[in-house]
């Protein structure tokens, strides 16, 4: 309970809970009276003690309302289950996260009995026997109220360990007004779009044409993946067991990068020191054309305080190659339950109300993390109150996963060195051919 | 409250009894520190030791021992001598850097002159900045588009174009190293300072007046009284720097293409990410054990100084 007080009383409900609170804490003493006062709000006469208690471990997402209102609202629906909120490090802080989450669940003592987690963890939480798989309890033809990317990568060995929770992806930031001067037409190609920033940097309309992310940082493989996807490429092959980012589709997408800075130069050299924040504040101070970056960015670009360019930003899905397809990486969390936990039904039922379409709209509207279910994306409410989500609707329906291997961990460390090493020095097809062989060994 | 309670009689004998041999009684008074230190300090040592022996990872939950099997992998594994000799470079160069600044400015403030007092206690201001204030401004400072080195060096004509220092091979090293010496300077000079004080006036006094020249004072009687200041100066820092952690961490995360991969952020990686605990667990091994070589190398050359002198 603790926990749950511990969050502002910002809810709409907070007068609400104030009120069971302390119904719980006077049972004692003057329990027929404030039982009278509790089923004066509708409350069923159930006593605390006599919930089923589970555990709830999550990164603390927070918007208008954070997630401790969100689990005491819960709280408030029903009077079988009772859930009390363990709160992780923000998301910002995903390694913090995850350790916490590891170490928790690696007790195999059923605590937290459900936990949300990034798309990444899925895989290494299932193979290690944490994860509960949820086949029996949502069954195939349920799973196609979802986006079909994160599906996939709630999928592991053939079985759904994890619940679809928001879905977040990498997206096209582009400048409408310079693109309608360069040409009117948002590109769909690279290489349109390497020529559209060029021609606006030479007009001098913008010192940087485009904008990612090349830090050494996971970061840089969720702008790998995309651009490598978007020429038919791919890190992992279809069956998983091998790479294939030593490949020539993924060799000529690591070259574009590269090229971005070297030959078209319509990116600085700086982009191989950024990571999201670096790069995102260049584009909202107006010296940008085009970026890559996460849905975070647009209510930033349309906050005069924060931004020059409000009104003037659009997004749109990434640029492919010729005869490619656009590809966005899949962030976003996920909703998990403990392979140990010892009240499996209350934990289902608490996973289904949090992924339900009433949840996933209250937390498009108060917290900004958008659906990972199609239809929610026409609410009237959502259309007025978020409407550049209903205009990502096409960006997530692609959204690809980072490989789904349980050594995910070693695979993007890997990963993140040779692409750092082949962006800095150009020897692309050698540092990639080199993680292949590497990656083969990690996943062998 | 007052007068109502008398102190009953109380029979002494009895605590002869319970008294320790006074032999003991500094043994028993030491053993909280003992403990405290041993389970904190020692007992996470041998477990990391260990560790090092087997094959542990909360992923995959194994738990065998493996012997040697992580220290053959770690002597084959390239990255972990790229660490090894980034972490190397990075304690030779910044701890020689500093030991030569650190002393230049001791030299000048053992002097005597107006301010001096203000000057002291300004000086130690870098040194007291927590390690992640002083990365975040080195991170400005050298940002590659709007910092301001790359402005002035721009203007004084000394780079055609901006250079991106943390974001290329050439230059993240240095630019760390950089951070580094500026951050840590003053504690040598701290150190140094204190040293050259207990180097008696009477023998400077002496040479001045046989007309010795400040250049042969410094060489012949402050630098080899110094010696011992400076070895063991010297030897803490090499150690403190051989840590580094929280500069890389905060401004390049061991990038870019593993420039500035040092042993500590690798071992965090390994343990914290990977959850390789038995593998992470010889990486640290083998700093500790680096580490000690160090420490040995310093020992060395302090002993010998000693032996000379007395």
């Amino acid at each position: 309970m603790s926990d749950i007080k511990k969050t502002p009383a910002s809810s709409t409900a907070a007068g609400f809970s104030t009120m069971l609170d302390r119904r719980q804490l006077l049972l004692g003493a003057v329990g027929a009276a404030t039982l009278g006062v509790a089923s004066g709000f509708g409350m069923r006469p159930t006593r605390a003690a006599d919930r089923t208690e589970i555990s709830f471990a999550s990164a603390s997402f927070f918007g208008k309302e954070g997630l401790g209102d969100l689990v005491k609202a819960y709280n408030e629906s029903q009077d079988r289950i009772m859930v009390k909120f363990i709160e992780l490090p923000p998301p910002s802080s995903s390694t913090e996260v995850y350790q916490g989450l590891v170490q928790q669940l690696a007790r195999r003592n059923g605590t937290p009995d459900v936990f949300t987690q990034d798309v990444v963890w899925i895989a290494g939480f299932a193979s290690a026997g944490w994860a509960l798989p949820l086949d029996q309890y949502f069954p195939k033809e349920k799973r196609g109220d979802y986006f079909p990317g994160t599906v996939a990568a709630c999928t592991y060995d053939e079985k759904l360990t994890a619940l679809p929770w928001f879905v977040d992806s990498g997206m096209f930031y582009y400048r409408k007004d310079l693109v309608e001067k360069h040409g009117g037409k948002v590109p769909e190609t690279w290489d349109d779009m390497a020529t559209m920033a060029a021609a606006a940097q030479k007009a001098g309309d913008a010192k940087f044409g485009y904008l990612w992310q090349g830090k050494q940082a996971e970061v840089l493989i969720c702008d790998a993946v995309e651009v490598i996807t978007s020429n038919g490429g791919s890190i992992l092959s279809a069956d998983g067991k091998s790479s294939v980012i030593g490949d020539k589709a993924a060799v000529e997408a690591i070259q574009f990068l590269y090229d971005t800075i070297n030959k078209t130069k319509i990116s600085p050299q700086n982009v191989l020191s950024w990571d999201e924040e670096p790069s995102r504040q260049p584009f909202t101070s107006g010296e940008a054309m085009f970026m890559r970056n996460w849905s975070y960015v647009y209510p930033i670009a349309q906050d005069p305080k924060a931004s020059h360019v409000v009104d003037k930003v659009a997004v749109a899905p990434l640029p492919h190659f010729a005869g490619g397809k656009s590809s966005a990486c899949l962030g976003g969390y996920q909703l998990g339950v403990n392979a140990n936990s010892k009240k499996r039904e209350a934990a289902i039922e608490f996973l289904i109300w949090m992924s339900s379409p009433e949840t996933q709209t209250r937390l498009a509207l108060n917290f900004g993390l958008a659906p990972s279910r199609p239809a929610i994306f026409q609410d009237a409410k959502l259309k007025a109150e978020q409407p550049f989500m209903a205009s990502l609707q096409n960006v997530f329906t692609g959204a690809t996963p980072r490989p789904i291997t349980p050594q995910y961990a070693k695979v993007t460390l890997a990963l993140q060195s040779s692409i750092s090493k082949a962006l800095v020095s150009g020897n692309v097809q050698a540092e990639l051919k080199a993680a292949a062989e590497q990656i083969n060994k990690i996943i062998a | 409250m007052n007068g109502a309670i008398t102190v009953p009689a109380v029979d002494r004998t009895p605590k002869a009894k319970w008294a320790l041999p006074s032999a003991l009684w500094p043994w028993l008074l030491l053993l909280p520190a003992f403990l405290s230190l041993g389970s904190v300090s020692f007992y996470p040592i041998v477990n990391g030791v260990y560790l090092s022996f087997t094959n542990r990872s909360l992923i995959t939950q194994d738990n065998d021992f493996v012997g040697l099997a992580n220290y053959a992998q770690l002597l084959a594994d390239p990255p972990f001598w790229n660490a090894w000799w980034h972490t190397i470079w990075f304690t030779a160069v910044s701890t020689v850097l500093e030991t030569l600044i650190g002393l230049a400015m001791a030299l000048i403030l053992c002097e005597t002159f107006a301010g001096r007092g203000i000057v002291r206690a300004a000086m130690l201001v870098p040194w007291a900045m927590p390690t992640v204030v002083t990365s975040k401004m080195f991170g400005w400072l050298f940002d590659g588009q709007h910092g301001i080195i790359n402005f002035i060096l721009l203007h004084l004509g000394l780079i055609d174009q901006n250079v991106n220092w943390y974001g290329s091979p050439d230059t993240a090293l240095t630019t760390i190293i950089l951070a580094d010496v500026w951050k840590t300077t003053p504690f040598m000079a701290l150190l140094l300072l204190t040293g050259l004080q207990t180097v008696p006036k009477s023998l400077i006094e002496a040479a001045r007046m046989d007309g010795a020249k400040a250049w042969i004072i410094f060489w012949n009687i402050r630098l080899p009284l110094l010696l011992p200041t400076l070895l063991i100066a010297g030897l803490f820092r090499a150690l403190d720097a051989f840590r580094v952690f929280d500069l890389v961490y905060v401004l390049t995360g061991g990038g870019p293409a593993d420039s500035t991969e040092t042993l500590s952020t690798l071992s965090y990686k390994v343990l914290f990410s990977t959850l390789q605990f038995g593998y992470g667990s010889a990486v640290s091994t083998a700093m500790f054990i680096t580490e000690g070589l160090i420490a040995v190398v310093f020992c060395l050359f302090l002993i010998r100084q000693i032996r000379k002198t007395t």
